[in-house]
């Protein structure tokens, strides 16, 4: 009796504890959670997803860095500084042997998920296997690399033959197909963020998986608004350079960009998107009233319409540089409100690589003449493609519909007949990267991944083009681009200065071949509400605001 | 309250067209009467007159284009260019993209709009686009609607309950959002229904959606008349003389309604090119780079602060040509109603 009675007490005295401890921790947590103020950042558009496996757009990637880290991670500073790679959860540098096909790494010890749940060295394998199910726009940034993942990609493997994790030591091993520079930088994808093993397969953004991370990612409401809350466990991981959140932060969307800039001009909200632009008729009220809380930074980012190179009229490159000299991108910078800096290669100028040579087809700060445009139009009819139908794809949101009816307007102008359509933003970009659809043109846009060359040159990858989620609208398969990305992206990215000028001499041919008609490269704006300490804010040069900066003014 | 006003305005007319015009004076016929009646309400007829002006100034869009503005409706090569009108240089669109107000001269006469088109040829052009809408949708309305109203009510039986249902589905469902739903899907993939085929971008695409999102609102009264009318006696009479259905539909029913259809026109044009204003500010209508008043208002939006033009001038032109076309079509159906007060001249 009484031995039987000792079972259930001891259960009782277990559960009391247990509960005890579990409510003091998650009150710990949520008095952590409720004390800390809340703000608002606005987003022009709403991200393509907040699952980290899928999202490859800079809305849900300014959520997802801070929400799921990898082994690596980006410096939480502004400027160059902050396109260094640091250790995220792992405990330091990849141990990189076999020639840069092997990377060797392991796993700070006593991690935590969001929810709790420990950290696993398998879980590693297990987050890269679900973005490459789920079709992750960068997927090639891994089956181009990693070995096997080619495999379990098109569902000839089980698994990643390149990928081993020991949980009990905690160390993951990478086999490389080939050396590949920045493969430190695809460990600092998001996508490559931690999730726990048996994550459901499928697309969770509404519902985003435990991450490892400063902020967790609550209450979405898709397209409208989401939440990032303190992550109440990662205070105790202590990784170095990686601080703490100090503000629970109201993601809203807001496509108007005047309510947008009215709303943080009048401290409705406090943050504006740093992928928006302001709008044009507030700016003079800004630069009169809120200069200490508003710059602009160049973005390491291009504009440009991409052509499909697969069917005509634009797999002439004749007619591709038609248009490319007929296009006055003085006049898309005025569509852009002056934020647009004109030009003609595809990588951005802060980027390793840019060419130094003049544009092959004209200064593109200098707007076409009369002549050129007489010229383009006469290239046009020569290859004979006057009156060609030409269906211009766009997205919905300022310049970007400004930039395409523009382009529709010098179609028209070069003898195309050309129709125009738009679609709502969140839906642009999965449709025009569905490859049943075949767009001829349209409009589209990069902001870097990561610093290095390689990152823009994906979307001139022949293996990038993909039945869904496709980067490489223009379908560009060339051999002489294949070769120079197989050559270049072996080189380690502290290496990049020198192959820089093949960089160059790359950019410089593909501007040649009119691959891509680049419009030019935009100025991030940096604005903020009175109640944020503008000083303290980073803008880290990939993913826009560094939410772990923001701190309300004392 | 709460009552949509054109549900409001179908009340009325099918209130006051409900009786057939029997106390006609011997010797003048009903659409004499009506046009005497209508001559002497010469409010409607200035309204009628504002209307018929723009509907001219509208249609004369390309001459407009062609011969004094010299620049077309969607040319955007101006962006970068300078004007030169009052001594002082003025950018059409300026280096913060604020475009240049009204300059009162041939070319940008009311201005450019943030892609540098001139804003008085996109004004007459976005009026052609939203009356060509407007009247397709009014044709499509009218004619389907009396085609089914007309079915529905001479048949009754189960023919009446089903087209009496589908009248009711699109009546639940409120205009604009269902104008938005089919706007939305049709814009992107167009339309292909065997023969009849819909190209995505193109204007029948509003117009169609406009039309049919209207028929029940005159399809449900024109059905009510026909249940009153198919019991009279000269529907009996023509019966008695062997006429097929078809016949007494045609020569016997038709020439009865021809009041409430002529009433229902100015009507249902008025709530047409609201609706297309409506859909086209919110991206389900016109498509650009076309114009329309609705996607003009919707481009300047949100320069309102720098450049009210872009929003005030096809607001304007959108007030005058409703107001017109109502003014004169309150007249219309005036003139028409047998109990009407209006003095009538000999």
């Amino acid at each position: 009796m009484r031995k039987r009675l000792r079972v259930p007490l001891g259960v009782a005295v277990v559960a009391v504890l247990g509960t005890s401890t579990a409510l003091w921790a998650s009150s710990a947590g949520a008095a952590h959670s409720a004390a800390a103020p809340s703000i608002t950042i606005l987003y022009g558009s709403a991200p393509d997803h907040l699952d980290p496996q899928i999202s490859y757009t800079t809305q849900g990637g300014e959520a997802d860095w801070v929400s799921y880290l990898g082994l690596y991670t980006y410096a939480h500073l502004n400027g160059a500084a902050g396109g260094n790679v640091i250790p995220g959860l792992a405990t330091g540098p990849p141990k990189v042997t076999s020639g840069g096909k092997t990377y060797t790494m392991t796993l700070r010890k006593g991690l935590k998920y969001s929810n709790g749940a420990a950290v696993k060295a398998s879980d590693f394998p297990y987050s890269i296997e679900r973005a490459l199910k789920l079709n992750w726009g960068g997927d090639s940034f891994y089956t181009t690399t990693i070995v096997g993942a080619d495999a379990y990609a098109k569902g000839t493997a089980t698994s990643i033959s390149g990928i081993s994790a020991n949980d009990a030591k905690g160390t993951i091993t990478i086999h490389l197909l080939a050396p590949y520079g920045p493969f430190e930088n695809i460990l600092a994808f998001p996508s490559s963020g931690f999730v726990p093993s048996g994550t459901a397969m499928t697309d969770l953004s509404n519902t985003p998986p435990p991450g490892v991370g400063p902020y967790m990612i609550t209450n979405v409401v898709p397209n409208q608004s989401w939440v990032g809350a303190i992550n109440p466990y990662y205070a105790k991981e202590k990784i170095p350079g990686i601080p703490v959140g100090k503000v629970t932060v109201n993601a809203r969307v807001e496509s108007n960009t005047t309510t947008e800039t009215e709303d943080v001009l009048s401290n409705t909200a406090d943050l504006f998107d740093t992928g928006d632009q302001i709008a044009p008729a507030l700016l003079p009220q800004i630069q009169a009233h809120a200069t200490h809380r508003y710059t602009v930074r160049p973005q390491v980012q291009n504009f440009y319409y991409f052509v499909n190179t697969k069917i005509p009229p634009f797999n002439n490159q004749s007619v591709r540089a038609a248009v490319t000299m007929a296009i006055d991108h003085n006049a898309l910078s005025r569509l852009d409100g002056g934020n647009l800096t004109p030009g003609c290669y595809f990588l951005p100028p802060a980027m390793p690589g840019y060419p130094s040579k003049p544009c092959p087809y004209g200064n593109p700060k200098v707007s076409p003449s009369a002549a050129t445009i007489a010229k383009a139009k006469a290239m046009v009819a020569k290859a004979g493609d006057a009156g060609m139908a030409v269906t211009v794809w766009s997205e919905t949101r300022s310049p970007r519909q400004q930039f395409m009816t523009y382009y529709v307007s010098v179609l028209q102008e070069l003898g195309f007949n050309p129709t125009l359509k738009v679609l709502a933003d969140h839906s642009y970009f999965p449709t025009i990267g569905n490859l049943s659809l075949n767009p001829q043109t349209g409009f589209a846009d990069w902001a870097e991944d990561f610093p290095h060359p390689a990152d823009f040159y994906l979307l001139l990858d022949k293996n990038s083009i993909q039945a869904v989620n496709n980067q490489n609208f223009s379908q560009v398969n060339d051999p002489k681009i294949q070769n120079a990305i197989t050559k270049l992206d072996a080189i380690p990215s502290g290496q990049l200065k020198s192959v820089a000028k093949d960089w160059q001499a790359l950019d410089y041919y593909t501007a040649q071949k009119a691959y891509e008609i680049v419009m030019g490269y935009q100025n991030d704006p940096l604005f903020a509400s009175t109640r944020i300490n503008y000083k303290a804010l980073v803008d880290q040069a990939t993913y826009g605001w560094d939410w772990t900066s923001i701190q309300l003014n004392k | 309250m709460g009552t949509p006003p054109i549900r409001a305005q179908v009340a009325e007319v099918v209130e006051e067209f409900s009786l057939v015009s029997d106390d006609v004076p011997a010797g003048i016929g009903p659409y004499k009467l009506a046009w005497r009646r209508l001559r002497r309400n010469r409010v409607a007829l200035a309204f009628g007159g504002l209307f018929l002006l723009i509907v001219v100034l509208c249609l004369l869009a390309p001459v407009y284009s062609a011969d004094i503005a010299h620049i077309g409706p969607n040319d955007q090569s101006n962006i970068t260019a300078i004007l030169h009108y009052g001594g002082k240089p003025t950018y059409v669109v300026g280096l913060t993209g604020i475009p240049t107000g009204p300059t009162w001269h041939s070319k940008f006469f009311l201005g450019a709009d943030t892609s540098g088109r001139d804003l008085a040829v996109r004004l007459l052009y976005g009026g052609r686009n939203s009356l060509e809408i407007g009247v397709v949708a009014t044709l499509i309305t009218m004619i389907l609607a009396t085609i089914l109203g007309t079915v529905a009510g001479y048949f009754r039986g189960p023919i009446d309950g089903l087209l009496s249902r589908f009248f009711e589905l699109l009546w639940a469902y409120p205009a604009l959002l269902l104008g938005i739903a089919l706007g939305v899907s049709l814009q992107v993939g167009g339309l292909s229904l065997g023969l009849f085929t819909l190209q995505a971008g193109s204007l029948m695409v509003p117009a169609v959606i406009i039309g049919v999102v209207y028929i029940p609102y005159v399809g449900k009264p024109i059905r009510a008349q026909v249940v009153a009318l198919r019991e009279r006696e000269f529907i009996d009479a023509a019966r008695q003389q062997g006429l097929g259905p078809i016949r007494i539909m045609a020569g016997e029913i038709l020439p009865n309604l021809a009041s409430t259809i002529i009433v229902f026109v100015p009507l249902i044009l008025a709530n047409s090119i609201l609706l297309e204003a409506g859909l086209s500010y919110l991206g389900a209508g016109v498509q650009a780079p076309n114009a329309s008043w609705g996607t003009m208002i919707s481009d300047g939006i949100h320069l309102i602060p720098a450049a009210i033009h872009l929003t005030l001038v096809p607001g304007i032109m959108l007030v005058l040509a409703v107001l017109g076309i109502n003014v004169f079509g309150d007249g219309v159906r005036d003139a028409l109603d047998p109990r009407s007060q209006v003095r009538i001249g000999r």
